[in-house]
């Protein structure tokens, strides 16, 4: 079958799936609540764009100047359980949407970090972004003043990672090259450092010491639509990125010779697919934490399955990531108390990962 | 512009300061097969990779269809050079076919896909290698010989007028080494022009039509095999005394080195 159909017929399965996934997760937690109200309530916030009205205004006193006003018209107005609608609304759904875009995000680079270093153990935390968005975040829960230009939390953890992901490039790179074993082992030493920073930094922490594991740990529970708005923003361009760069990344499988022979111009190629990779990281990191497993275990996963073509893979990792995340957080915030989902992510992929490895003839990656 | 295929020119690389090859000048016409010879560490593999510009020349140039090399995207090289590699790393799961098609990345643009002619480049290529009955195979799954053919494949979907072969029968059974220059032969005869590095003098002198003996990075002799392949100029770059013969089956020289004890005695 052709490639791109194929790339189609796998995204439309998975996000037919993600749909249904959400669906029930925004209907599971201390209140349950049926699916069909869940539809309901979404449908009844839907609101779309009718027509502009122009309204004079004054600005800056004699000044008028017509301001537009955009009209909308909410279509559906089913009449569902009002606090019911304001727990998937407000509660439920900024989490749930901020983990299906953080498990997209995290597979979408464990998947192109496992390609690019032709190594079955990369994961997006590889070149050093997660440790440094840890020590950001860390380093602001801890020493607050040392954060300059008034970042937030997410702000620190997102510059840390940004900047250890830049180090480890940096380290790596002499005279335009980056060879991806240098590279492999600069971000291990980075990351060797940066948990030493953390380390001591948590020693320190003292009262602090509660938040900043839960941190660590990886945690979805603070999900605002402003996260979600921002997160929606920044990671489909970034996927769009690394989509177009889908079949230079399958050539670079067969090693960068081969690759420069076959038309990829391959230093720059690395250095867009390691950015965008980078990036795309950081922002997932920045809003949830350091949530492991899902970027190194969901592409496996899926590569066991759909095969190693990037083009069919890398979509299909991401949205499969996304669904992975978002029932495990359901699960995470299901109990009587709620555990981080870092720990659900390990405690239910490592089994089912084994499960399919056994179950499949696995030769490499 | 030159009407052959490759012109190389005054070519001369160093790595880390020392010159591997110096000035070397050769061209290659379209339906041409030109054989490296010479003994290990003489910059055959050297030769190749700066023909495809994997490493930079310090000195000279190369051209391909009139265009300077140097000059040209990855993309564009890759349209005018077909390279069949001599470490095989073949690893992940990708079908033979999937293989192939690689060949076809650099006529394809970033946001396109393949299309009709992609597509008959990569059957054509099968075809001509006997690989369409794997084509669905995985490529970890075969052996040493299909890989080579794999690879070989994977050249001529590239459908490039220059094809680029190191050492691509070392690993290989006779049978196999026979098999793949009768394929290499066969895209020549059509109008490719190939440059080969070649171990074997046998196999190299029954295949090429010319010869480029190199040792030390320097060249020593090009011509047809005939004239290449003489007792005083294999003793030059092998440092080996030897008997030339003409094969009696192939009509083509036969080369047998002696041993020290061998050569007392003649």
């Amino acid at each position: 079958m052709d490639v791109r159909q194929r790339a189609v017929g796998w995204s439309l399965w998975l996000a037919a799936l993600l749909a249904a996934v959400i669906t029930l997760a925004a209907g599971i937690g201390p209140v349950s609540i049926q699916p069909s109200v869940v539809i309901k309530s979404l449908l009844n916030s839907m609101a779309i764009p009718v027509g502009v009205e122009l309204s004079s205004s004054a600005v800056g006193g004699t000044l008028q100047l017509p301001a537009p006003a955009v009209r909308w018209h909410s279509p559906f107005a089913y009449s569902i359980n009002a606090t019911h609608e304001t727990i998937v609304m407000r509660v439920r759904l900024p989490r749930i949407l901020l983990a299906a875009l953080v498990g997209f995000s995290l597979a979408a680079a464990g998947t192109v970090m496992q390609g690019f270093f032709r190594n079955p153990m990369a994961d997006p935390s590889i070149i050093g972004v997660s440790s440094g968005a840890a020590a950001g975040a860390v380093a602001f829960l801890v020493v607050p003043v040392a954060i300059p230009f008034g970042l937030g939390l997410q702000g620190a953890a997102f510059a840390g990672a940004l900047l250890a992901a830049f180090a480890v490039y940096a380290i790596a790179t002499e005279s335009g090259r980056t060879p991806v074993a240098t590279l492999l082992l600069a971000g291990i030493a980075i990351q060797a450092f940066l948990g030493s920073v953390i380390s001591y930094l948590q020693l320190r922490s003292g009262e602090g010491l509660r938040q900043v594991v839960h941190w660590l740990m990886g945690h979805l529970g603070n999900a605002t639509w402003d996260d979600v708005a921002v997160t929606a923003v920044i990671v489909p361009l970034l996927f769009g990125v690394l989509v177009a760069y889908s079949r230079d990344l399958n050539v670079l499988l067969l090693g960068e010779e081969a690759a420069a022979g076959l038309g990829v111009e391959v230093e720059r190629t690395k250095r867009i697919l390691l950015a965008t990779s980078a990036v795309i990281t950081a922002a997932a990191v920045a809003v949830s934490g350091v949530i492991g497993f899902v970027g190194l275990i969901v592409p496996h996963m899926v590569r066991l399955v759909v095969g190693p073509d990037h083009r069919v893979l890398l979509p299909a990792a991401a949205l499969a990531g996304a669904s992975f995340l978002v029932l495990t957080d359901t699960v995470a915030r299901a109990g009587a108390t709620e555990i981080p989902v870092g720990i659900v992510t390990a405690a239910l992929g490592a089994p089912f990962f084994l499960y399919l490895l056994r179950s499949r003839e696995v030769h490499e990656l | 512009m030159s009407a052959d295929t490759l012109v190389v020119q005054e070519l001369s690389v160093a790595l880390g300061g020392t010159e591997i090859i110096s000035d070397i000048s050769v061209s290659v016409e379209s339906g041409e097969l030109l054989g490296i010879v010479g003994p290990n560490g003489a910059g055959k593999t050297t030769l190749l990779r700066a023909i495809q510009c994997t490493l930079p020349a310090t000195q000279g140039s190369v051209t391909v269809e009139g265009q300077p090399v140097e000059r040209l995207s990855a993309r564009e090289r890759g349209r005018l050079i077909a390279s069949v590699p001599q470490e095989t790393r073949l690893s992940f799961s990708f079908t033979v076919e999937q293989a192939v098609a690689m060949g076809r990345n650099p006529h394809i643009g970033r946001f396109g896909t393949a299309d009709e002619t992609d597509h008959q480049a990569v059957q054509r290529a099968l075809e001509q290698t006997q690989l369409t009955e794997f084509a669905d195979r995985p490529v970890t799954e075969l052996s040493g010989g299909e890989r080579q053919r794999v690879l070989l494949a994977r050249a001529f979907a590239q459908d490039a007028p220059l094809l680029l072969l190191d050492e691509p029968t070392a690993n290989l059974d006779i049978n196999h080494a026979i098999n793949t220059l009768d394929l290499v032969r066969t895209v020549v005869d059509e109008g490719t022009a190939a440059v080969a590095a070649i171990h074997d003098l046998d196999l190299a002198a029954r295949y090429c039509d010319r010869l480029l003996l190199i040792a030390d990075g320097e060249l020593l002799a090009v011509g047809s095999p005939e004239s290449v392949l003489t007792s005083h100029r294999l003793k030059a770059a092998f440092d080996v005394e030897t008997v030339v013969s003409e094969d009696a089956a192939t009509n083509s020289p036969h080369v047998t080195a002696l041993s020290s004890s061998d050569s007392d005695r003649c």
